[in-house]
């Protein structure tokens, strides 16, 4: 600064010198309190006061030190001469120059062509074809129940009211066979006839896929019987084998038929009777 | 006219809160188990603590629900219909552990029993993963409670380690029971861990805003850090 600046510059200047030697020590700061073992709010202050003080600095430079707007430059006119105009029009195609003008323009189309071709090669990486997978979980005829951590499930085990998420024996954490198993007073269950011997002593599973849009169903309010998903309250009434009775699932939730080995342990009866998870495009 | 005296005196000296209830109760440790029973319980459970259509079979609690219902207040009731809330404990935890004991010996066995919780055996980590699996859906992620459709689930941080235990084993009110298939005894301890845990969490934040949740903390950052951030554009954009 000249000795004639205004006193506000000087000040300006004065200050944005502060605030960049402010904004170091506070990173110099940072740097030492995390070489020093670190302490979340400290370093999150520090960090913070340096990225204000070097963002204010850097605005009070621009504010007074810089040069003023507004500015203004001047566009060349955009359109060609006359004479521009009259020379690109004559030499646009020069007649006689092409000498085998129909190979030129075959080979364009060919290239074109193979071109468009080779772009209908990607549409075979949209498969493989899923084929029957939607409509498949890893639930046999015969799997053992086992819990995530993959003990096998003893029906014992389950109490009256008792929730316990299980998955195929050979699957742990399995997306699409997850089930909850839950065991109600048999004499609660009004389950529809074809159904009856799904549920032995009142252990009834359901597939813990929401069918409204893939959500875990996992919170069973036992007075009531439902089963109520977290995401967007859809309730499922898991005493008349799954009917949806509140929020936007319109689909039952998939009953697992199962039974209990001479064991004692929760095997499945089969896979589901029904595709499990969200309506997909050509879903029966 | 002294029979009246008398009567204002009695009401004057009454005392200030719960006066019917008292009344009704002169000193539970005085009368014996069974009669407690019978005045506080037989009601709505029947005589044989086997249930009436105004409340369930004793049978299926077991003694772990009996115990958390009376030890955490929610029992007995005074009507039917109230609401069932977590209250100070109407009896002696020797009357509780008397009572218990007449009701397992009244319906014999059946629910799980009161669950012995070892903390030094639970994992706080297996723990937290535990409850976010199982019980933040209902209970919330910080232990605060939530709503639910038609109920809400109560707030975890008051409730002792057993009477944690009690909870999940046995499955008070709405909530499921949580068997050996589900959690094992080590898993039990460990969840129980860090539900007291959460009463005291490390908040590294350092600024937890309540424990209301990550859409409290959006709407915080959303007003004051957008606030700030329109107003310092101002400022960048103002020509001096």
């Amino acid at each position: 600064m000249t000795s004639g600046a205004p006193r506000r510059l000087l000040v300006a200047e004065r200050v944005a010198t502060a605030c960049f030697l402010l904004a170091a020590l506070a990173a110099i700061g940072l740097a030492v309190v995390y070489a020093l073992g670190g302490q979340a709010q400290l370093e999150g202050a520090l960090l913070g006061v340096a990225l204000l003080t070097l963002g204010t600095g850097l605005i009070l430079w621009a504010h007074h030190f810089l040069a003023r707007g507004p500015f203004e430059e001047h566009r060349e006119k955009l359109a060609s001469s006359e004479l521009e105009r009259e020379e690109f029009e004559e030499s646009f195609e020069r007649q006689g120059v092409v000498t085998r003008r129909r190979l030129l323009l075959g080979s364009f189309i060919g290239a074109v062509g193979a071109l468009g071709v080779a772009f209908l090669f990607p549409v075979r990486s949209l498969g493989p074809n899923p084929g029957k997978t939607l409509q498949r979980t890893p639930w046999r005829r015969g799997s053992h129940a086992i819990t995530e951590d993959g003990r096998r499930v003893r029906a014992a085990d389950v109490p009256l009211e008792g929730l316990v998420t299980i998955f195929p024996e050979g699957h742990p954490g399995s997306a699409d066979g997850q089930v909850v198993l839950i065991r109600v007073h048999p004499r609660r269950l009004r389950l529809p006839p074809h159904r009856r011997d799904w549920a032995p002593d009142g252990l009834v599973a359901y597939s813990k896929v929401c069918t409204h849009a893939g959500c875990p169903v996992g919170l069973y309010q036992t007075k009531l019987g439902e089963l109520l998903c977290p995401c967007h309250q859809s309730s499922f009434d898991a005493l008349t084998g799954g009917d949806p009775v509140f929020g936007p699932a319109a689909r039952a939730l998939p009953q697992l038929p199962i039974a209990i080995d001479s064991d004692g342990f929760v095997i499945a009866q089969s896979d589901f009777h029904e595709p499990i998870g969200p309506t997909y495009w050509n879903r029966p | 006219m002294v029979g009246c005296a008398v009567f204002a005196v009695a009401w004057l000296l009454r005392p200030a809160s719960g006066g019917a209830q008292e009344a009704a109760r002169p000193h539970p440790d005085a009368t014996d188990t069974r009669s407690i029973f019978l005045r506080d319980c037989a009601t709505c459970h029947g005589a044989d603590g086997r249930g009436t259509e105004l409340a369930p079979d004793l049978k299926d609690a077991g003694a772990g629900l009996v115990d958390y219902y009376l030890l955490t207040g929610r029992m007995p009731l005074r009507d039917p219909s109230d609401r069932v809330q977590r209250g100070t404990p109407a009896y002696s935890p020797a009357t509780i552990r008397r009572l218990v004991r007449y009701v397992s010996d009244l319906v014999g066995p059946g629910g799980p029993p009161i669950p012995h919780v070892d903390l030094a055996r639970g994992n706080l980590a297996r723990g937290g993963t535990l409850y976010r699996l199982q019980c933040a859906a209902c209970h919330a992620w910080s232990g605060g409670g939530g709503a639910l459709l038609h109920v809400d689930a109560p707030s975890t941080h008051p409730a002792t380690p057993t009477q944690i235990a009690e909870a999940v084993r046995g499955g008070p009110g709405n909530m499921p029971a949580f068997g050996q298939a589900a959690l094992t005894r080590s898993q039990v301890d460990s969840v129980v861990r860090y539900v007291r845990y959460l009463r005291q969490p490390d908040d590294r934040g350092g600024l937890p805003l309540w424990h209301l949740g990550p859409l409290a903390e959006g709407a915080v950052a959303v007003f004051l850090g957008l606030g700030a951030l329109v107003f310092s554009t101002r400022w960048i954009g103002t020509r001096t």
